[in-house]
């Protein structure tokens, strides 16, 4: 194979482009995209929008990797290759389109995003206001209630009875922080101690997990906190 | 730049050959452009990073076995723990252990010997790469060690859970584990480019593109397939990234995001990434067999256009690792037939090298039984497979650990065996030594066993039911029974023996480093340029009006003609 | 900093020259970044006619008005190539200066027109119409900064007289920037 000196420009026989009639042709390109969806909005052709848009886009892009980039007279391998990355990004979109397209399933109905779109079709929407139809939970922000619902209450229950889901599967059964027996023994620091180091720290059964990386001191406290308030009589 | 004028043993990753140089040895070694240096870091690093990824399967798996131990050198393992544990376990694995090693490390050391130059075509930008990678490592390792711990939504980082701290339980773990992958994807661009334009242009004199041996080719087409399919999951890393930090919507559904969108960008790129992998993997095989099996390969050019057509394919498959989230049926039924299709390449590769071996002068070195045992593991892995693309098939067995161990059985041989095939082959060259082939055999044993006693008793446990990503299966009474306990426990045990062999390995590579026999130029008579140049090779690896120029395929073993069973690319006619 | 560089790097084998090869690589890559962002855009905006609204807010004359420096840009990014390949460097410099100073006009441009925007309450958590809006054009204007600041390099060394053949490569790059905004601004600003 040849090999080239490096600063070998790669056209075959000097190619004179006129670059500056490109660039005219440029602009008026681009005023004509400009100036279609005006007429396109005034006269409600949407046709004309979408044509001229983007289909002076694509002749504006062609001219530009054409002429400017010179891929008119570089080597085929290299169009190969940008027609195989757009082509990838076809194969994309059209591989997801059928997921993201579609807001409905066959058995069931997406009513939040119904809602959510007739709320923003309507007038009622004020620029910059959060549409949004569940309460995400803001970052930084730490509550001892949504902790526990998260982690503890698949076992325990959201009530803190021991009837959570996952729990009716346990032996022995989640503990039942509203049962006044259960605190016969257990104090504050042990509650801690447990919630941190899981219940082997206390001589209890290794189905209580250890949670205490998910905390720091003040977040542990605030647990402790919560699982206190389930005792019954406060 | 004054690494220009470097010692000849350039090659060791070690500072006490350069006398010549005194305290400035040490930085450049670490400023170093040489792609053999660079070679080395990435090499060592996905080592490191390989040592600690195995040390968290250590810990999960005896938590999984042992629910509740206080695991020896952890100590407990929390849910929240333990979901850090895992996905930081496949992170490691995949994206700073295989891709560094098969693609990085060995790509940079082989590519300019092999095609007879004197280094990569950039190397300065070379050398940004692995500092990039450094980096992204770095940060990923410090992601542990802030409040929360390391991210614990799974590899695959699904949103809603990966993009609300308050889900996830990892809030600033998860946001550095973004940027460490996002970087390292930066890392291996750069990396593949550089691997990329040296190969299409800085060939040596007469080596014509099929003259090119077959690794490197496969490590420029993974390079090829790795820089095509990234770019949408940068662009969907980029919106995780803001859902996480900025409290925007692109995921969530109330704010006219989508989560399954994430899905799809991750897995368009998550599937040809297997096959960037895989790649080099197999072409280092196909180097050492036809090595020691003193043959041809079978089919040069089927394998080189069979790689090209499961590159294709490879971009034609990737929704079904979302057969059961919800996709559109219809889109189903198609990525069934492509995923199924797309075994017939590789099950044609892999029967490419079995007619190369048949006939073979086949000499049982410790490289070649890696390569054997790679064809034998991959395609129980391979098999697998078709299991779990049959979408049918894969209502059931989705997110069970019939997909861990087929993955397991596919990844396996592609990061462990394949990168101890590479090293015990080229160690020769890469340090001037030969490893002693009795502790590599009995390191390779010590391997292979456990290794299956470790993931077959996962199939087992995945027909089942056992579901992926629980940490303590004694909360599901269906999955708590002593068969199934049994099979984790003798999963786990196989995993420590697995573990303890590791030893004989790198006290072979320190043994065989300091006192091994002294490698010649080409201590296994093999054909490629590598084997041309001083055991380890200069800098700029081989004297400038030495550069070698080719005559011949790579591949001329046993040639009926000659005298020798072999006849070096370099030698004239 | 002289670097001595490799033999490897005066071979060609596919005639093309290796710094134009790694340019053409980079853009390959780039497509499909830009690609898989705009296509997620594009299939939720066509998803999501509400956005409407939201998107009726983007100024397009602002746009417009970009779109035309950048087109300028190009213009005398090449007009620059055109001098290096007659191996006058010092032009050269001055044209990929214009072409820089056409960059920081478009940055200084965006720069207002965001914070317009966001002083309207429309920032990037506003809507998800906004979300897309925000980091679409703000990737661009990563890649705006970026070749603004390489531009610069190679303009530095063009002016010296050095590595004349990297004024072709930064400004492939640069016309490549370019074309992503020409679809950018039909995407954002027009087809609404």
């Amino acid at each position: 194979m040849a090999e080239n000196n490096e600063h070998h420009d790669g056209h075959d026989g000097g190619h004179h482009v006129n670059y500056f009639a490109i660039y005219v042709a440029l602009i008026v390109l681009f005023l004509i995209s400009v100036a279609g969806p005006e007429i396109g909005e005034r006269t409600g052709w949407r046709w004309l929008t979408l044509i001229t848009a983007f289909g002076i886009a694509i002749v504006k892009a062609r001219l530009v990797i054409n002429n400017f980039m010179h891929l008119k007279w570089e080597k085929r391998i290299m169009k190969w290759l940008l027609t195989t990355s757009l082509i990838l990004m076809a194969l994309f979109v059209a591989g997801v389109s059928p997921d993201v397209l579609n807001h409905e399933g066959t058995n069931w109905d997406n009513t939040a995003a119904k809602e959510a779109t007739a709320r923003g079709l309507s007038d009622e929407v004020e620029p910059g206001e959060v549409i949004t139809e569940v309460a995400t939970a803001e970052a930084g922000t730490f509550s001892a209630e949504a902790s526990f619902n998260t982690v503890c209450a698949t076992c325990h229950g959201v009530a803190g009875d021991g009837t959570g889901p996952a729990g009716a599967a346990l032996d022995p059964a989640p503990a039942n922080f509203t049962d006044p027996a259960f605190w016969d023994e257990r104090d504050r620091d042990r509650i801690t101690t447990v919630i941190r180091d899981g219940a082997v720290a206390v001589g209890g059964s290794p189905l209580m997990a250890p949670w205490g990386p998910l905390y720091n001191a003040a977040q542990l406290e605030e647990m402790t906190d919560y699982v206190m308030s389930f005792r019954p009589g406060g | 730049m004054a690494d220009t004028a470097v010692d000849v043993h350039r090659g060791e990753p070690h500072g006490h050959d350069d006398h010549h140089h005194g305290p400035q040895g040490l930085l450049k070694y670490l400023w170093s452009t040489d792609h053999k240096i660079i070679a080395m870091q990435y090499l060592f690093t996905g080592m490191a990073m390989a040592v600690i990824g195995g040390y968290m399967a250590y810990v999960f798996r005896m938590q999984l076995a042992f629910p509740g131990i206080s695991v020896p050198g952890f100590g407990q393992v929390s849910p929240g723990e333990y979901n850090s544990l895992v996905t930081n376990h496949g992170s490691i694995m995949i994206f700073w252990v295989a891709m560094p090693v098969l693609i990085a490390a060995f790509g940079n050391y082989l590519i300019p010997l092999m095609i007879g130059a004197d280094d990569m075509v950039f190397p300065r930008i070379n050398r940004l790469s692995y500092q990039i990678f450094l980096l992204s490592a770095l940060i990923l390792l410090a992601s542990f060690f802030v409040r929360g711990g390391g991210f614990g939504g799974a590899w695959t980082a699904y949103p809603p859970l990966s993009a609300v701290g308050s889900y996830n339980q990892t809030q600033i773990g998860a946001t550095m584990w973004l940027i460490a992958v996002a970087l390292e994807f930066v890392a291996f661009l750069l990396g593949g480019i550089n691997f990329i334009t040296t190969l299409m242009n800085s060939r040596a004199p007469g080596m014509k593109a099929y003259d090119i041996p077959l690794v490197c080719w496969m490590i420029v087409i993974a390079s090829i397939l790795f820089m095509l399919s990234v770019g949408p999951l940068i662009a969907g890393a980029v919106m995780l990234l803001f859902d996480q930090t900025l409290g925007t919507g692109f995921y969530d559904p109330a704010r006219g995001g989508d989560p399954v969108l994430w899905q799809h960008l991750f897995w368009f790129f998550g599937h040809p990434e297997v096959y960037v992998v895989l790649l080099p993997a197999i072409g280092i095989t196909i180097e050492v067999i036809a090595t020691f099996a003193r043959k041809k390969i079978f089919g040069y050019k089927l394998v080189l256009y069979t790689t090209v057509a499961t590159g294709v394919l490879s971009f034609f498959v990737w929704a079904h690792h979302q057969f059961v989230a919800g996709i559109d049926p219809r889109m189903a039924n198609v990525f069934t037939i492509t995923t199924l299709l797309i075994s017939v390449p590789i099950a044609e590769l892999l029967f490419v090298i079995i007619a190369t071996l048949y006939g073979g002068s086949i000499r049982l070195t410790t490289p070649m039984l890696w390569a054997l045992a790679f064809v034998a593991e991959f395609l129980i892995g391979g098999v697998t497979g078709i299991y779990l693309g049959a979408s049918g098939a894969d209502i059931y067995f989705h997110d069970t650990y019939f997909v861990l161990a087929h993955f397991h059985y596919t990844f396996f041989p592609i990061a462990i065996v394949g990168t101890f095939c590479a090293f015990t082959y080229w160690f020769p060259k890469m340090f001037g030594k030969m490893m002693n082939d009795t502790l590599g055999k009995i390191h390779f044993w010590g391997t292979i066993i456990p290794f299956n006693f470790i993931f077959i008793p996962l199939f087992v446990l995945g027909i089942g039911g056992q579901h992926r990503r629980i940490y303590n299966y004694q909360h599901f009474p269906e999955l708590a029974g002593p068969g199934m306990y049994r099979l984790r426990e003798v999963a786990t045990i196989s995993l420590l023996i697995m573990l303890a062999f590791q030893l004989v390995f790198f006290y072979n590579c320190i043994t065989s480093w300091m006192k091994g026999a002294r490698a010649g130029r080409n201590p296994w008579k093999a054909n490629t340029l590598e084997w041309t140049t001083e055991s380890p090779p200069p800098h700029g690896n081989w004297p400038p009006d030495q550069m070698p120029n080719v005559y011949r395929g790579p591949y001329e073993y046993g040639h009926p003609d000659r005298e020798e069973d072999y006849w070096p690319q370099h030698q004239p006619t | 900093m002289a670097h001595a560089k490799p033999l490897a790097t005066l071979r060609s084998a596919t005639g093309i020259p290796t710094g134009r090869l790694a340019v053409w690589w980079v853009l390959a890559s780039e497509v499909v970044i830009f690609g898989g962002l705009l296509g997620s855009y594009l299939m939720h905006r066509i998803g999501h006619p509400e956005w409407a609204e939201a998107a009726a807010h983007t100024q397009t004359w602002i746009g417009a008005l970009n779109t035309f420096v950048l087109l300028t840009s190009s213009f005398t990014a090449v007009l620059a190539h055109q001098a290096a390949e007659k191996g006058n460097g010092k032009e050269a410099a001055k044209l990929l200066g214009f072409t820089i100073l056409g960059a920081i006009t478009f940055l200084i441009v965006k720069s207002f027109e965001w914070a317009n925007e966001i002083s309207h309450g429309y920032t990037i958590t506003a809507n998800t119409f906004w979300s897309f809006y925000y980091t679409a054009a703000g990737l661009h204007a990563l890649h705006v900064i970026a070749g603004a600041i390489i531009m610069g390099v190679v303009a530095v060394d063009a002016y010296r007289g050095r590595e004349l053949h990297r004024v072709e490569l930064i400004g492939i790059y640069w016309h490549f920037v370019d074309v992503v905004w020409i679809f950018l601004f039909p995407l954002l600003y027009i087809a609404k």
